[in-house]
């Protein structure tokens, strides 16, 4: 916990003073059936007096849920000590109101953005209930809990705090020999490799089974192994037992390169900070090396027996996100087709006929509560080509967006490469009658150099003239990791403005405020008509 | 003098206080912050920190690091 947060008691079971407390601050709330319901109701009670109960109990945490954002994690335990042969024969109201109570939580998380759940009966049983659970320290300090059981809340809570504030990892690069199968390959050929079947092939296949798993939620499978490359493909393509596919690996540097090296290349390739990165690799050698030369970098210590590795794998959390979105599951078809377009760009002269040609088709999408999902993601997860790179949460976006005078919308991309889905996010919002101020403006990487910015400065421009609108300001917050749009405001037409601090009172009259970067200002007529728009003739500003 | 071993234990507990540490009657109340849920803690990590259980009388009555050191010899712990 210690770098995010000291964890301050309040008093036993008086949880609705904590709950309302105003403060915003992070608050975890502990939450044991038997607080609810005694173990004497629990033998007799109907369900509908348990939901009169839960519903008492948990009225304190609805209320905070609607008057604020910050997180609640709700740990729950419905563990009670009893026997076996109670629940040998019959379903007891008990066990009734434990499946309830979980119930009631994860439908309240569904609605209310704040809220983390930790089910404490499966997150305690790691460890067990006679470890995780004592009396003593009940009937001396109305603790429940046992100091590991304290301390495996503490960090699967700052496992959750974590996530909120820092976005998971994109990209699992992994070793081929000995890490997807058993075995080298260019020592043993294809039918001496260990793969599928009982024992140590089985461990490799189900490794595989679940990064395939994860590929299907939207992480990125790269390759990174010193092979000949023809080897690792005829593995992929002829072995009858590899789980992967081909197409599931979005980038392969198979050489006698250094890894690190090639993990440089992938980034650039996909346009990915090393920040989103994991490694992968069962020798301990190139592990080392890699954490000395790139310790942004997550390698993973992978332990030597293989059998443990599928299980490491599902319980790794770098990659977990809270929701993932249609977004997430089209990742690796929609940096395949990046990986086509750097090709093809590559291979061309003339950029504005090369883009003319791939036929792009942007569309304005309106935020609501189908899109806004992903609007979210988009805010917390762009660093790069991101003007002001400020988190807001699907809550706020929708205050934006259902705010009269600001213009907010969403861009969506297909083009002969493929649908790229939702690609871009903007916000302008009022500075007095004939300004605005370009709040968010942001595109993900995938789809950078289409000049797409443009069409995207263009709708907004059109949408802004026809709300009266004639100037459009705008800042360049500079961070660690947004260089890369560091020119986009004088490439489209917007004019530095010295002397800002004339400008900065006007916007904090408005109630904006900046980030202390470089103040722009632009000509709504011609961000209307700015020159790269001739790129997008079949599909015009809207 | 106090154990040094204790007061290593409570320095970690209370990082933010500073409390003289040679004073032999240290216990629960001697600054605001070390509260009974505090005290609770305290005593959890002594726990940690020797490998000892203490009883649930033990909680309730070990309220100074006077008594607390004599509680930890009685298990045959050299408290320095």
């Amino acid at each position: 916990m210690e770098n995010l947060g000291v964890l301050t008691f309040g008093d036993y079971a008086d949880w609705p003073s904590a709950l309302l407390e105003v403060e915003k601050v992070p608050l975890l709330w502990v939450l044991f059936l038997e607080d609810v319901l005694s173990p004497e109701a629990g033998q007799e009670t109907a369900i509908e007096d348990t939901d009169r109960l839960f519903d008492a109990a948990l009225a304190p945490l609805r209320g905070r849920l609607q008057a604020m954002q910050t997180p609640v994690v709700v740990a729950w335990s419905t563990w009670r000590p009893h026997g076996i042969l109670q629940d040998a024969r019959r379903c007891t109201a008990w066990r009734r109101a434990a499946r309830r109570i979980g119930d009631i939580l994860f439908d309240l998380a569904a609605h209310s953005a704040g809220l983390y759940l930790i089910d404490l009966d499966n997150l305690l049983s790691k460890i067990g209930t006679d470890a995780a659970f004592d009396a003593r320290n009940f009937y001396s300090a109305r603790c429940r809990l046992s100091g590991r059981g304290i301390s495996e809340i503490s960090s699967a809570t700052a496992e959750i705090l974590r996530r909120t504030k820092e976005a998971a990892k994109k990209v699992l690069v992994l070793d081929c020999d000995n890490t997807l199968w058993g075995g080298v390959i260019g020592e043993v050929g294809l039918s001496g490799i260990a793969l599928g079947g009982d024992g140590k092939g089985k461990a490799f296949a189900d490794f595989q089974r679940g990064i395939r798993r994860l590929a299907a939620q939207g992480i990125l499978l790269a390759i990174s192994s010193k092979n000949n490359e023809v080897d690792v493909w005829e593995m992929f393509e002829r072995h009858g037992e590899m789980v992967l596919k081909r197409s599931d690996v979005v980038a392969a540097r198979i050489d006698w390169n250094d890894k690190s090296d090639n993990i440089i290349a992938i980034a650039e390739d996909l346009d990915l900070g090393l920040d989103s990165f994991v490694f992968w690799d069962d020798n301990p050698i190139e592990r080392e090396k890699m954490r000395l030369a790139l310790p942004r970098v997550t390698t993973i210590d992978v332990p030597l027996d293989v059998e443990s590795w599928p299980a490491l794998l599902d319980r790794l959390e770098l990659f977990s996100r809270f929701s993932i979105t249609d977004e997430d599951r089209k990742k690796t078809q929609q940096y395949h087709n990046r990986m086509r377009f750097v090709t093809e760009r590559a291979n061309t002269v003339d950029k504005t006929s090369f883009l003319r040609s791939i036929a792009m088709c942007p569309k304005a999408v309106a935020v609501n509560d189908a899109t806004v999902v992903r609007a979210e993601q988009l805010s917390a997860k762009t660093n790069q080509y991101n003007l002001r790179p400020i988190r807001y949460t699907a809550a706020e976006i929708l205050a934006l967006a259902a705010a009269n005078d600001c213009v907010t919308f969403l861009t969506s991309l297909s083009d002969k490469f493929g649908d790229h889905g939702i690609v871009g996010f903007s916000v302008a919002r009022p500075v007095d009658d004939d300004a605005a101020f370009l709040d968010t403006f942001l595109m993900s990487c995938r789809v950078l150099g289409r000049d797409l910015e443009a069409w995207m400065f263009a709708t907004l421009a059109a949408r802004l003239h026809d709300a009266g609108v004639s100037s459009l300001y705008a800042e360049f917050w500079a961070t660690e990791r947004n260089v890369v749009a560091a020119q986009v405001l004088p490439q489209h037409g917007f004019k530095r403005v010295s002397g800002k601090d004339g400008l900065q009172m006007k916007l904090a009259a408005a109630g904006l405020e900046t980030k202390g970067g470089d103040l722009y200002c632009a000509d709504i007529k011609y961000l209307t008509r700015l020159p790269g728009l001739e790129v997008f003739e079949t599909c015009p500003v809207v | 003098m106090p154990s040094r071993m204790i007061i290593a234990v409570l320095r970690k507990q209370f990082p933010q206080v500073t409390f003289d540490e040679a004073d032999n009657t240290l216990g629960v109340n001697s600054f605001p912050e070390w509260d009974s849920l505090a005290h609770f803690n305290f005593m959890m990590s002594l726990e940690e920190a020797f490998a000892v259980r203490f009883s649930l009388d033990e909680m309730a009555e070990l309220k100074s690091i006077k008594e607390i050191a004599v509680a930890l010899s009685s298990r045959g712990i050299v408290v320095t």
